[in-house]
């Protein structure tokens, strides 16, 4: 991770970062085919599990700068992260206690429904699983509500309500 | 959310994460299965349907939507590409991230079975360095794999000064993996 680091564009909330400015948008198909492959072979547990790994393993740089900067490096992050999605419309706004995004097109909901990909039913759980693994170890708490297209998430130093899974709504 | 800006890291990442639950045959399923099998039907649909014209149709979209340098040749049966900046891997290299023991061999992992099922073969070879190249022939085209310069002339990847590094890997005839040289 130090070498990740090390490597990571001066200046960038990124910490792996390209020379294209944008994404190639295809890689979205391969997104929701590993998590229903991970889930047909090795089980929904497996999935919750790939995910929380993804957020404490490969987003660890993250956590470390949301660590040592708090709100602002969170909100930075953010606002990077979807600069860098081709097709986003996300406000990102960040409060006294909490940075709140706001997702009103979804990059990769809109690029399979674009493409007539059939899309996990459970594919928007992996913002919470995937973001809170990334927050918990930064003394923040993600949570989630919406999905499948269209959602709000937050980012909060206080203690919230454990997240309900069934209030992110299911891909259609 | 995870994006597409840096998903050869985390896709590189998910292999050693798969290895670790079911091994190398778990690896080989998710790049046949998950990869050939649903994320890239568009190149599967072009490729079975139209031959050589779908991998010029398909690579010549990806890889300039990738940013890649490279250079496609079409020769007598055959189709060959020289990768001299793979964008993915070169990615991986500019970050420091490395995970999984071969990251380019995920390209043949979802490339060879649809070759497979479209009736080619591939001659193939790639330096860990962010360079390789291919050539796809009918299955039933038994030319070898051509010479250094043979087909795409200064374009070819192999007469980089570069090129040759400790381990290149090598695929004749090739559909699979596993089919790597010893």
């Amino acid at each position: 991770m130090l070498t990740t680091l090390m490597n990571a564009e001066p200046g960038s909330p990124l910490p792996y970062t390209d020379t294209k400015l944008v994404g190639a948008a295809d890689f979205y198909f391969a997104l929701n085919a590993t998590f229903r492959f991970i889930e047909r072979k090795l089980g929904k547990d497996a999935l919750h599990r790939y995910w929380q790994d993804l957020g404490t393993r490969y987003y660890a740089p993250v956590t470390t700068q949301w660590r040592a900067g708090g709100l602002r490096a969170v909100a930075d992050y953010w606002r990077a992260f979807f600069k860098a999605e081709p097709g986003a419309e996300v406000t990102v706004e960040q409060l006294a206690d909490e940075v709140v995004i706001e997702v009103k097109t979804c990059p990769i909901i809109e690029h399979l429904r674009d493409n007539q990909r059939a899309i996990m039913p459970d594919f928007c759980e992996h913002c919470y699983f995937v973001s809170e693994a990334m927050a918990q170890p930064a003394g923040l708490c993600a949570r989630i509500s919406g999905g499948n297209g269209r959602c709000t998430q937050r980012f909060s130093t206080q203690a919230l309500p454990p997240q309900d899974i069934n209030s992110i709504t299911r891909c259609a | 959310m995870i994006g597409c800006y840096d998903f050869c890291g985390h896709y590189e990442w998910t292999f050693e994460w798969l290895r670790q639950q079911g091994g190398h045959a778990l690896v080989l399923d998710y790049w046949e299965q998950a990869i050939y099998g649903e994320s890239q039907t568009h190149a599967t649909k072009l490729i079975l349907d139209k031959g050589f014209a779908g991998m010029k149709e398909y690579w010549g979209h990806t890889l300039e939507h990738e940013a890649a340098g490279y250079q496609a040749t079409e020769g007598e049966g055959v189709y060959r590409i020289d990768m001299h900046e793979c964008p993915s891997k070169g990615f991986l290299i500019k970050n420091g991230l490395v995970q999984y023991q071969d990251y380019c061999d995920h390209c043949i992992g979802w490339i060879g079975p649809l070759m497979r099922d479209a009736g080619f073969v591939i001659d193939h070879e790639h330096n860990h360095a962010g360079q390789c190249w291919w050539e796809m022939r009918r299955t039933e085209h038994a030319t070898k794999a051509g010479v250094p310069g043979e087909l795409s002339g200064d374009a070819d990847v192999r007469l980089r000064p570069d090129w040759q590094t400790p381990a290149i890997d090598r695929f004749s005839r090739a559909i699979h993996p596993d089919d790597k040289l010893p």
